[in-house]
């Protein structure tokens, strides 16, 4: 027995020290599970007679653990904004070099300037994301695409907001005609109000539970992030989503090169082969994202562009602000999400 | 005097805490609905999904590949460290005691973190081997435990006896003690097993490019894949855990 043991574990070290070896043409992506099209990437290995290896990660805080403890390895990761700022400010990204991206002129700038890094210091977005309001049709009469919804009290106890206090006081911050990021005191007062009146109505502050609750029919309308909506919306027809008229909270996935990548050359080659406007299309097509690239949309169905879960209309994206890191003030929303969180 | 009946409905509840979420992710991977909210009709789809994925092979792979090589050369290094554990009691035993079992209570997250800290510094390219050596580090203590166990109820006069009559050292450990130890060797391996398959906090910081094992797909499936995917991953896992227990007590019950 025990010799059949020695005999496995010889065989198991060898075939793992010699699967260890050279990795020459190889370029490691480190991704969110179904959020690329294999085609695209099947096309890429064709053209540049490479290998991509695909790892993957379930969140950005752990992302952020894993590289700060020293990870190496990976060439090219897709944190969402905020946590591609944190990095940069750590020294943990490449400075993105414009002159190695030629289909870098395809980026929306409009959308970019609104973003945490403007000039594409050390990120270039892959997907846009935005949050919103799911609700049933069939239960929601009178539905008006606005925060205001909240209000309503022939939905109390069907409504849910996120557990997350930028979104919802931010939201609330919109309602009362303020900005996303405000930092003062008055505004935040209102806003803690209108949220105050807010709980009256709502179940819960959720999204897993809601997005649950909205599929079976126990909650109407849940404030919700867009691409949890794509999907919710996917199953039950009965579902629709709108961002609303007085603006929301915009954010972005991006491209960024860590500075231990080991095949910088390529992960270039691979953001440009991305951002190529018939790659960009099918890459578009299967994730069922937007990204901000102009002539890929262009490309687009009528379908997709006025699906409001993947495309927001103009008039909500020019009212809608990325949150930003506020730094010493992020505790003055603490103190209110306390408040908030504790009244009756 | 009348027998209580609390032990009984306590063990009822406790079989349906452990069993019936199983039985719910079984027939929710058969549901067409995508979030399981509501029953949409029965479908196959899933598995399909399953089947047709080529990372989730992948990922399966090297998730099988680590665990039988983990638990392979755990259970050789937990047995000869349960061994020293039983036949010594020294000082250093008691600090060996002492070493074999913290990694028993400590948590995963400090394991993961401290590990690759040590690879990084070590220079070690992080991947399959990486998360082989971290899965071997945790395996040890759970062996060493379950085999040391077997242990108490070992008397060596008998190993001696065989020495005494003529047996060589090797024929005596062969002959007597590992068939001795067998049912302790296998709980500890299947248990190392069991371990290594799902264990996802500590490979996450271990794990290196091209070396996604299951779990890590799993976790991070959840914010763009379908959950009813996992649904049915899930169904195949704890079919192929009851086949591997099943298999090992079988074998067990012939050897006795």
């Amino acid at each position: 027995m025990k010799k059949v043991f020695l005999a496995a574990a010889a065989a198991a070290l060898s075939l793992l020290i010699i699967s260890c070896g050279s990795k020459k043409n190889e370029l490691h992506i480190y991704n969110w599970a179904d959020y690329m099209n294999p085609a695209v990437i099947e096309k890429f290995e064709k053209e540049y007679n490479c290998k991509v290896v695909i790892n993957y990660f379930d969140s950005n805080e752990a992302l952020y653990a894993k590289l700060k403890a020293g990870a190496a390895g990976y060439d090219i990761l897709f944190p969402t904004s905020y946590m591609s700022k944190l990095m940069f400010e750590q020294k943990m990204l490449q400075p993105i070099d414009h002159s190695k991206l030629k289909n870098l002129k395809n980026i929306d700038t409009g959308f970019v300037q609104k973003g945490l890094d403007p000039e594409m210091k050390y990120s270039v977005p892959y997907m846009m994301t935005f949050t919103g309001i799911a609700y049933n049709t069939k239960k929601v009469k009178n539905f008006k695409a606005s925060w205001s919804m909240f209000d309503r009290a022939d939905l109390a106890g069907r409504m849910t907001l996120l557990n997350d206090l930028r979104e919802v006081i931010g939201a609330a911050l919109k309602f009362n005609g303020y900005k996303y990021n405000s930092t003062d005191d008055k505004e935040l007062e209102t806003a803690m109000n209108t949220v105050i009146k807010w709980k009256k109505n709502i179940a819960k502050f959720d999204v897993d539970e809601a997005k649950r609750g909205l599929s079976s029919g126990e909650f109407f309308l849940i404030q919700v992030y867009n691409g949890d909506a794509l999907q919710l919306i996917n199953e039950n027809p009965d579902l629709a989503f709108a961002t609303p008229s007085e603006g929301t909270t915009l954010s972005q996935d991006d491209f960024v090169i860590p500075v231990t990548a080991k095949n910088t050359d390529l992960a270039y080659k691979f953001i440009d082969f991305m951002l190529d406007k018939e790659n960009s299309k099918t890459n578009m097509e299967f994730v069922y994202y937007l990204s901000p690239n102009i002539p890929a949309q262009k490309l687009m169905s009528k379908e997709f562009l006025n699906d409001p879960a993947i495309n927001p209309p103009k008039s909500v994206l020019d009212k809608s602000d990325f949150l930003k890191d506020l730094g010493e003030n992020n505790s003055k929303y603490s103190i209110i999400w306390d408040k908030i969180k504790s009244s009756n | 005097m009348k027998r209580s009946r609390f032990p009984f409905y306590m063990t009822i509840a406790i079989l349906v805490f452990f069993y019936l979420p199983i039985v719910i992710v079984f027939a929710q991977s058969f549901n067409a609905s995508r979030f399981g909210g509501t029953w949409k009709g029965f479908t196959f789809d899933w598995y399909f999904k399953l089947f047709s994925d080529k990372n989730i092979w992948h990922a399966f792979t090297n998730t099988l590949i680590i665990a039988f090589s983990s638990t392979s050369v755990s259970i050789i290094l937990g047995t000869l460290s349960a061994f020293a554990l039983y036949k010594y009691k020294t000082k250093l035993q008691i600090t060996h005691n002492i070493l074999v079992y913290l990694p028993l209570v400590m948590p995963d997250i400090l394991m993961g973190i401290s590990l690759l800290l040590f690879f990084v510094s070590l220079k070690l390219e992080l991947g399959l081997f990486t998360i082989l050596l971290a899965h071997i580090t945790f395996s040890i203590s759970y062996v060493a435990m379950v085999v040391l166990g077997r242990f108490q109820d070992f008397d060596y006069s008998i190993f001696e006896a065989a020495l005494d009559l003529g047996a060589t050292w090797w024929t005596a450990v062969n002959k007597i003690m590992i068939p001795y130890l067998m049912p302790g060797i296998a709980a500890g391996g299947l248990l190392a097993f069991t371990l290594s398959l799902d264990d996802f906090v500590i490979t996450f910081f271990v794990s290196g490019p091209g070396s996604t094992t299951l779990p890590l797909y799993i976790y991070s499936m959840m914010r763009h894949g379908s959950p009813s995917v996992i649904n049915a991953l899930s169904v195949i896992m704890v079919l192929f855990t009851f086949v591997v227990v099943f298999i090992s007590k079988k074998l067990l019950e012939v050897k006795e």
